[in-house]
């Protein structure tokens, strides 16, 4: 990894990662369910399953456990869009308790090929529902710059003003 | 973080327009009529929106006036805010596993000259 970023502009999270690798092995790396599983995951947590059906419509499930007390977290979703290697299109949702359904989101991947390294830039949105998730891809974070900033000053005036 | 406010703030956020009038009320608090003077619909259109937005919780409006001003309040969209922070860490820490993952597959292609 030679550079990355990321902003929260309101309700969407962009992260930017730079990976010295061509973005065919990067692509690889989110595709292949064992490749998944031995990255998915915060750094306290270890994926012990993943089932990916990679294609459009294709379902994909992962158990998060937490190394340290062996709590499981359940998450699922569904791929939407599979474009070897530029772009993956995935719902993301917490099955909170396993079996359910959580607040959705839609995550979108794309790896840009920089001199033999990866540009990956990785960008979750949150929706409420189905309905919204479809109208509101390109939607969210027009606006919020503003927001954003309102958020930070007032998180040092706890009354709210 | 209760689950339903979460996906009541995000309801009344999916609308454009609700986006505007909590953009306009970050400048200042500001009445029914003054929300509504740039925004290309009618005031009781706009009263609707209003009325969504108070019972999400992210305004308030005062009482002892007419006018009742609207103010923009913070602590819904704290917890969309801290939504973001929460899956801003978890990946973090999945894509600094994921640059060891492809480290070490470099590796193996340069040890005996062919990807795994």
């Amino acid at each position: 990894m030679t550079d990355k970023s990321d902003s929260a502009t309101g309700l969407g999270l962009t992260i930017q990662r730079t990976f010295d690798a061509p973005r065919e092995r990067v692509f690889r790396a989110w595709a292949d369910p064992e490749q998944l599983a031995a990255w998915w995951g915060p750094k306290d947590c270890r994926a012990t399953l993943v089932e990916a059906d990679v294609r459009a419509a294709g379902a994909w499930r992962t158990c998060i456990r937490h190394v340290a007390d062996g709590t499981e977290y359940w998450c699922s979703g569904v791929y939407r869009e599979v474009v070897p290697p530029d772009r993956l299109v995935l719902t993301f949702a917490w099955e909170e308790p396993p079996g359910s359904r959580g607040d959705e989101s839609v995550i979108t991947v794309t790896f840009a090929d920089e001199h033999g390294k990866t540009r990956m830039t990785f960008h979750q949105a949150a929706f409420h529902s189905v309905e919204q998730r479809d109208e509101h891809v390109s939607g969210w974070d027009e606006c919020f710059t503003d927001l954003a900033k309102y958020l930070s000053e007032r998180r040092t005036r706890p009354n709210g003003g | 973080m209760a689950v339903d406010q979460l996906s009541g703030t995000l309801a009344a956020l999916a609308d454009p327009t609700r986006r505007a009038i909590l953009e306009r009320l970050t400048a200042s608090d500001a009445t029914l009529t003054e929300i509504a003077a740039p925004l290309p619909m009618s005031i009781p259109a706009v009263a609707k929106h209003l009325r969504v937005l108070e019972r999400a919780g992210l305004i308030t409006r005062g009482r002892a006036a007419q006018a009742r001003p609207c103010r923009l309040a913070a602590g819904p969209l704290a917890e969309v805010s801290d939504w973001v922070a929460r899956y801003r860490r978890y990946w973090d820490e999945s894509f600094d596993r994921l640059d060891e993952h492809l480290r070490t597959l470099r590796e193996d292609t340069d040890d005996d000259g062919q990807e795994r």
